[in-house]
């Protein structure tokens, strides 16, 4: 059975993204760390599609605007694969989260993207679908659906999967709310704001402190069990 | 407790009346969506310095009335309080009628914000507000068709309204129709012909749209956004893709592939070189040149 594990890293870039651009769509991708250099003969030991574990340890918000035109995508994800080959992580993903609150289905523009991404991944992808009707309810659950691509020859479908497990479990659930009360997912930055200024920079190192200080704030830190 | 003092600075601390006065007008001048910051300056602005707006304060409880939409259910007492208030200000407003036609939206009382909005452009039909409300309405209910129609009927007549047209751009480019798509930011480049940001998107869809012809326009299209802002990095990447594209495709002449490369070289050097006059960091440049190396190669 495949998998989903959400850092949260992830989690407040992805949520602070959703939030920050509520009247309209927004993606981006996700990032796990890049597998070691296999040796020869471990082709057995591929996991094979359907049972799959995908880490994802950070999130790069994409777009706000324009999702579904293809020129900056491309700049985009180029930048942002530099970016992760430079610190030993890869692509491994795609979120999105459709405009409208009562659409939670994963349409053409979603799927090409996440498809085009796949693509490029040898193993372990994935496409986390927001689902709005939850964001009501982030104090309590994650709100998103995780899909698994399924190749066949000629094109890819993607298939649902059990929901993501965030970090800390019950203890990391708490970011979200946190995020909301302080209004911290007004500093997020994704492709567009950084083609609006090239002095904002898509990492969002800022949030990624608070994100860290949040941890180290939770009481007795346990990581959830594997 | 989480705390970053950037974020949770309440809008309203430490500034003065004309700041507060001055921030107000300018989000109702830009069209800014900021609706929590508004509803907050809002708020405050109506309960400290009512009497120093004057009668701008309409204008504000307009604009607060819409903001504290977006933030309902939270906010709706401030909505019907706004409502109440420019009610009896202003008996028979078609702008009131709006804001009421807008809470059913909210409420997803579609027939009745439909006639609401019917009745509004039988009475006073040059007022375009409803007309684009009942787009909005199509589009939330999922009906794409019936929106781009009503959008083309509106746009029959009011035919110099930017927004909309970019809207209806929206809408075909939601639906794949990009040959459409270009004809709404042709509408746009005939009447704006100095917008950079237009010509930037007409070049996006025929980049999108693709073939030899396609991204041989593309790239003229970038190249005059570019100059007509050179700080539209989005245009220079886009000479950059489209020239490197072209210089790749087998099917051109030794001049054309040259001119094309020579064309990506110049837009590397450009967007290099804006990157260091905004005084980004160094390993931000690093990795751009590195970047900018892979986009040229495709």
């Amino acid at each position: 059975m495949s998998e989903v594990q959400l850092s949260l890293r992830s989690y407040a870039k992805i949520l602070s993204h959703v939030v920050q651009y509520p009247y309209t769509a927004v993606n981006g991708v996700l990032l796990t760390p890049a597998s070691p250099e296999r040796k020869e003969g471990d082709g057995n030991l591929r996991r094979k599609e359907g049972n799959e574990r995908v880490e994802v340890v950070d999130a790069v918000p994409l777009f706000h605007y324009n999702i579904s035109l293809s020129p900056m995508l491309t700049v985009a994800l180029t930048q942002i694969e530099e970016y992760a080959i430079n610190r030993g992580l890869r692509i491994c993903g795609y979120y999105h989260a459709n405009e409208f609150h009562s659409d939670n289905d994963i349409g053409f523009v979603a799927a090409r993207i996440a498809d085009r991404i796949a693509e490029n991944c040898e193993e372990g992808a994935c496409l986390l679908l927001v689902n709005n009707e939850k964001l009501d309810h982030i104090a309590t659950e994650l709100p998103f659906k995780v899909f698994f691509p399924v190749r066949s020859t000629d094109r890819i479908d993607w298939k649902e999967g059990e929901e993501p497990i965030l970090q800390y479990g019950e203890r990391g659930l708490t970011l979200g709310p946190e995020i909301m009360k302080t209004q911290l997912y007004q500093s997020v930055v994704d492709m567009d704001s950084h083609y609006d200024d090239v002095r904002c920079h898509w990492d969002n190192a800022a949030l990624n402190e608070v994100v860290t200080l949040f941890t180290e704030s939770i009481p007795d830190l346990e990581e959830v069990e594997e | 407790m989480l705390r970053d003092p950037e974020t949770i600075h309440p809008v309203n601390e430490n500034k003065t009346w004309p700041e507060i006065r001055d921030k107000l007008r300018q989000w109702r001048k830009e069209h800014v969506r900021c609706s929590d910051k508004i509803v907050e300056l809002g708020e405050y602005a109506l309960a400290h310095y009512s009497s120093n707006l004057g009668n701008e304060k309409w204008a504000v409880y307009e604009q607060l009335c819409v903001a504290a939409l977006d933030l309902c259910p939270v906010k709706m007492k401030v909505v019907n309080r706004c409502i109440q208030k420019l009610a009896e200000q202003f008996p028979s407003s078609l702008r009131v009628s709006m804001l009421e036609g807008l809470k059913s939206e909210y409420l997803k009382k579609w027939d009745e914000a439909l006639e609401m909005y019917n009745g509004m452009i039988e009475y006073e039909p040059t007022f375009p507000a409803p007309y684009k409300r009942k787009v909005a309405i199509y589009k939330a209910q999922g009906k794409v068709s019936d929106a781009v129609s009503e959008l083309n009927r509106y746009l029959t007549t009011f035919s110099c309204d930017h927004e909309s047209w970019l809207e209806l751009a929206d809408l075909y480019i939601g639906q794949q129709s990009y040959k459409q798509a270009l004809f709404c930011v042709e509408e746009l480049l005939l009447q704006h012909p100095h917008n950079h940001l237009f010509h930037q998107r007409y070049a996006d869809i025929l980049h999108t749209l693709g073939g030899k012809e396609n991204l041989e326009a593309s790239c003229k299209y970038y190249c005059r956004a570019a100059e007509l802002n050179s700080s539209n990095v989005r245009a220079l990447y886009g000479v950059l893709m489209s020239s490197s594209t072209l210089a790749s495709i087998g099917k051109i002449s030794a001049k054309a592939k040259s001119d094309n490369l020579t064309l990506a070289a110049w837009a590397c050097d450009m967007i290099e070189e804006f990157y260091k006059s905004q005084r980004v960091g160094k390993s931000v440049i690093l990795e751009t040149a590195s970047v900018l190396d892979k986009l040229s190669l495709k």
